[in-house]
């Protein structure tokens, strides 16, 4: 019962993030909504496992807390990129992607 | 033996942590010291793969589903290789532009080293989850690299990248919660038991992966970043660290996947709209990187024919296959950027009489070519063929068409680039050739276009070592 | 259990709620105080599912320094120029971007039950870590799996650290270095804020490290709010960012990684095994190291700077 709800709460926070990567055009609010996914994700990798002899599984919290220092060096290193892309144009935004020749 | 293996990882790492603790003007020659050096462990790993097929090793002599396992075999081994030459000669051409007393070389090469040292240890890794972390700072370094170039463009490309590569972590993480919610284990080898793993979960880690490996439709970061990368940097990134992911879905695919499913026929369409696509893209380029960027688009989906034509020749050929055209991308990413610092430019057009204002260059780039289009005797030539071979002796007739198109597409962009720099007869632009490259910095990436060309001449040895490769669940 | 249900429900709709105003939130900077409140909530769920060392984590590092990390970085972007700075917020939302986020959503969903439903694997690995506990001489299992059974990926993992410094620094080398500062520490309420929590922080850190051992805790706990210490002086101009990172300030952001990776190696030496499990003294001075090298590292990233040096007050 516990595990479904939170399965549920999962699935709508990564919805969430979905709906914010996609109508965000500023970069930080992309590096939010992506942050949400994550934690969404994070959350899943937890519960897809089950307690031994009554205490929860260490792998997937190494696992997880691996995860989050991993996830936070991503979106410091992404704040930077941010920070002097939007230094050099003057926008911290992404133009529309056009994938042919520039 | 652990020795070996341990340089390889180790010894790029303890390089890293050297340039960072010295003064920056050391960090050049301490860089090129550490990437001659762990090379040398190369030497008894490779005789120990000859000899006994894999190596394996469980980290801290914990049995393997509590502790990590490193898997070396002969794809390992050549893979490995290809990674010593190229940064080594993307060393030569980068150590012109990073001068100790340059701002930047702080930072770049200990970044440089550092996607060395990932790149190795993803490539020994027999682990699902340190797969992951391996492919995570292997993304993350590319991106910082790729920044580099410090231009609007490159920046944006970079950021596409990074949040692209973050959604692909996302699949590959799910996939893997699930792999040991299952199985009760991340090891990187057949499920214990023999049960077969759950088709969700290996959906998702390959979906994960194929974002990493630039599959298409999900290649949409690979020319802007490629394209906008310094040279150097393109050229380690085509050939080894952008094909790590690629490595690790052949590795999870023949382990993992279940026997009767459309799956095989649905990654091999992918693979043949991925060459389709990225041949005809690139045909229409009008800078040289990306054109290069674009024909990694098609030679993805090219090697992805061994996932249908499942067989020990087919990983073979692929795995030959992936080593030539490493040397030739390489080759051909470190060339460009030759051009562009001395002329200015890499837009096809403006090439015209390179074969006479930068020779050295151009052919470079037409050795590099011919061996991407698979002409005998390059090494193109061995793995195209061992895959057709296969194709036909298993009358899979989608991917003999795949293959066949593959070099008739390569043929048709790499001759143009040729036509228009080598054999135009009208020179549109001056014979100056404003900032000629060093002479050690052509020659790298002539040397790199050269042993493409050699491996196909005396093909053996690697072709003896890619026979011992094929993974568990390759018949 | 009518008891423990009402608790999931109201954790799981102020989390579902937060996530949307961290979303739909029409200013920039509310989004990012919500997504701080988002990992408080998050650092709650964990504890409520029974693993402390990630509500620790993710309290600390998942909700504190990333949102710290953000709020930086938002306050750079107006330095540079405040209009630019929060301009091209959010698109109207058509239709079809709700259509699929509620497809995205629902496909996690389905996911997560198939994932639910395919559980009761022999979790070998986990019960193999439990079993083998007591040969590592600690008692908390999380921290041996990241220190001794699974080693390599915590190296890996600083080595991500590492690369986000050094990736961050190369695109920040040519911008001038802004005033870190908002309030100075010369200010009394300030002041006698920064003596109070900045110690209280390294007394916190420490217990987080020794106690990570056997209880929950460890060395990126105990680094993340070393690093919150780093913020908090940085913020009240106690330390100033440098443009060169001196060589102590080197040697403490490889340090960790360093101790860590040495002790694996080192064993290679007498023969023996690659990544071999250290002793127990050795353990805590690997996790020291590892506590200076992520407080160093995260401080840095958020000053986005080098280095820091201390003011004479």
């Amino acid at each position: 019962m516990t595990a479904e709800l939170y399965v549920f709460a999962a699935a709508a926070v990564f919805g969430i993030g979905v709906h914010g990567l996609l109508i965000a055009r500023h970069l930080m609010r992309k590096l939010l909504a992506v942050n949400l996914m994550l934690s969404a994700v994070f959350l899943l990798l937890l519960l897809f496992s089950t307690p031994i002899g009554g205490k929860p599984d260490p792998i997937p919290q190494a696992l997880v807390l691996t995860g989050i220092v991993i996830a936070v060096s991503s979106t410091a290193f992404a704040l930077a990129l941010m920070v002097r892309l939007f230094r050099l144009s003057g926008r911290a935004t992404l133009p529309r992607f056009e994938p042919d020749d520039d | 033996m652990t020795n070996a293996l341990a340089g390889v990882v180790f010894v790029p790492m303890a390089a890293l942590f050297a340039v960072i603790l010295l003064p920056s003007r050391y960090s050049r020659a301490v860089a090129i010291a550490g990437l001659l050096l762990w090379p040398i462990f190369l030497i008894p790993l490779t005789a120990m793969v000859r000899a006994e097929g894999a190596v394996t090793l469980a980290l801290g002599n914990w049995p393997v589903p509590l502790g990590i396992g490193w898997r070396v075999d002969g794809l390992t081994v050549v893979t490995l290789w290809l990674n010593a030459a190229v940064a080594l000669a993307g060393t030569v051409r980068a150590a012109g532009f990073f001068d100790p007393e340059r701002h930047g070389a702080r930072t770049y090469w200990p970044l440089w080293l550092l996607l060395v040292t990932a790149t190795n240890a993803a490539l020994v890794s027999a682990d699902l989850f340190n797969l992951y972390v391996g492919l995570e700072l292997i993304t993350l370094v590319s991106v910082a690299l790729i920044a580099t170039a410090d231009n609007v463009p490159a920046l944006r490309a970079a950021m596409r990248y990074l949040l692209l590569g973050m959604l692909g972590s996302l699949f590959y993480l799910l996939g893997v919660g699930m792999v040991y919610g299952q199985t009760g284990s991340l090891a990187l080898a057949v499920p214990a038991g023999g049960a077969a793993l759950d088709s969700t979960a290996l959906v998702l880690m390959l979906t994960g992966l194929m974002v990493k490996a630039a599959v298409f439709p999900l290649h949409v970061w690979l020319p802007d970043s490629y394209g906008q990368a310094p040279g150097p940097v393109g050229a380690l990134l085509a050939a080894v660290a952008g094909k790590v992911a690629l490595v690790a879905l052949w590795r999870i695919w023949f382990l993992f996947a279940p026997d009767d499913t459309a799956l095989p026929w649905l990654i091999g369409a992918l693979g043949s709209a991925a060459v389709v696509y990225g041949s005809l893209a690139a045909m229409v380029q009008t800078r040289l990187k990306r054109v290069v960027a674009y024909s990694s688009v098609a030679q993805v989906g090219f090697l992805l024919m061994v996932v249908p034509l499942a067989s020990p020749a087919a990983f073979q050929g692929a795995g030959f296959h992936l080593l030539v055209h490493g040397f030739a991308k390489a080759a051909m990413f470190l060339a460009a950027a030759n051009i562009l610092i001395a002329l200015g430019t890499d837009a096809v057009g403006r090439l015209s009489g390179l074969d006479k204002r930068m020779p050295l260059e151009a052919f470079t780039l037409a050795l590099a070519g011919v061996t991407l289009v698979g002409l005998p005797p390059t090494g193109g030539f061995i793995g195209k063929w061992k895959l057709l071979e296969v194709a036909w002796q298993q009358a899979g007739w989608a991917w003999l068409i795949t293959i066949l198109l593959s070099g008739l597409l390569s043929a048709a962009y790499v001759f143009r680039i040729l036509a228009m720099t080598c054999f135009h007869p009208r020179h549109s632009g001056s014979r100056a050739v404003p900032r000629k490259p060093p002479l050690a910095a052509s020659l790298a990436a002539l040397l790199l276009a050269l042993c493409g060309v050699v491996i196909g001449m005396f093909p053996g040895p690697v072709l003896r070592l890619l026979a011992l490769a094929a993974p568990g669940g390759v018949s | 259990m009518i008891g423990t249900l009402a608790v999931d429900l109201l954790l799981v709709s102020i989390l579902i709620g937060l996530a949307w105003q961290v979303v739909r939130g029409r200013v920039l900077f509310r989004a990012i105080v919500f997504f701080v409140a988002f990992g408080l909530i998050m650092a709650m769920i964990w504890g409520r599912l029974g693993v402390p060392d990630l509500a620790l984590a993710e309290a600390a590092i998942g909700a504190g320094l990333t949102g710290a990390l953000m709020l930086g970085a938002f306050r750079r972007l107006v330095e540079i120029d405040a209009r630019q700075a929060v301009s091209g917020g959010l698109r109207p939302s058509p239709r079809l971007s709700l259509l699929l986020s509620l497809l995205a959503g629902l496909l996690v969903a389905v996911l997560g039950l198939a994932g639910l439903e395919l559980r009761g694997g022999s979790g070998e690995a986990g019960r193999a870590a439990l079993d083998s506990l007591h040969l590592t001489g600690l008692g908390n299992p999380v921290s041996a799996v990241l220190l001794l059974f699974r080693g390599l990926d915590t190296v890996f993992e600083m080595l991500v650290l590492l690369g986000a410094f050094l990736g961050a620094r190369h695109v920040a080398e040519r911008d001038r270095r802004s005033g870190a500062a908002i309030a100075s520490h010369r200010l009394p309420m300030v002041g006698a804020l920064q003596m109070t929590v900045v110690p209280l922080a390294l007394v916190v850190a420490l217990h987080l490290l020794r106690a990570g051992a056997n209880d929950p805790g460890g060395a990126f706990q105990a680094g993340a709010v070393l690093a919150a210490g780093g913020v908090l002086l940085t913020l009240t101009g106690r330390v100033v960012p440098q443009a060169q990172a001196g060589l102590l300030t080197r040697f403490s952001l490889i340090f960790g990684t360093l101790m860590l990776a040495g002790s694996g190696i080192v064993p290679l030496i007498y023969g023996g095994v690659l990544m071999a499990p250290p002793g127990k003294t050795a353990i805590y001075a690997i996790e020291a190291a590892m506590m200076v090298s992520i407080g160093v590292t995260l401080s840095l990233l958020f000053s986005a700077s080098a280095g820091l040096r201390a003011v004479r007050s």
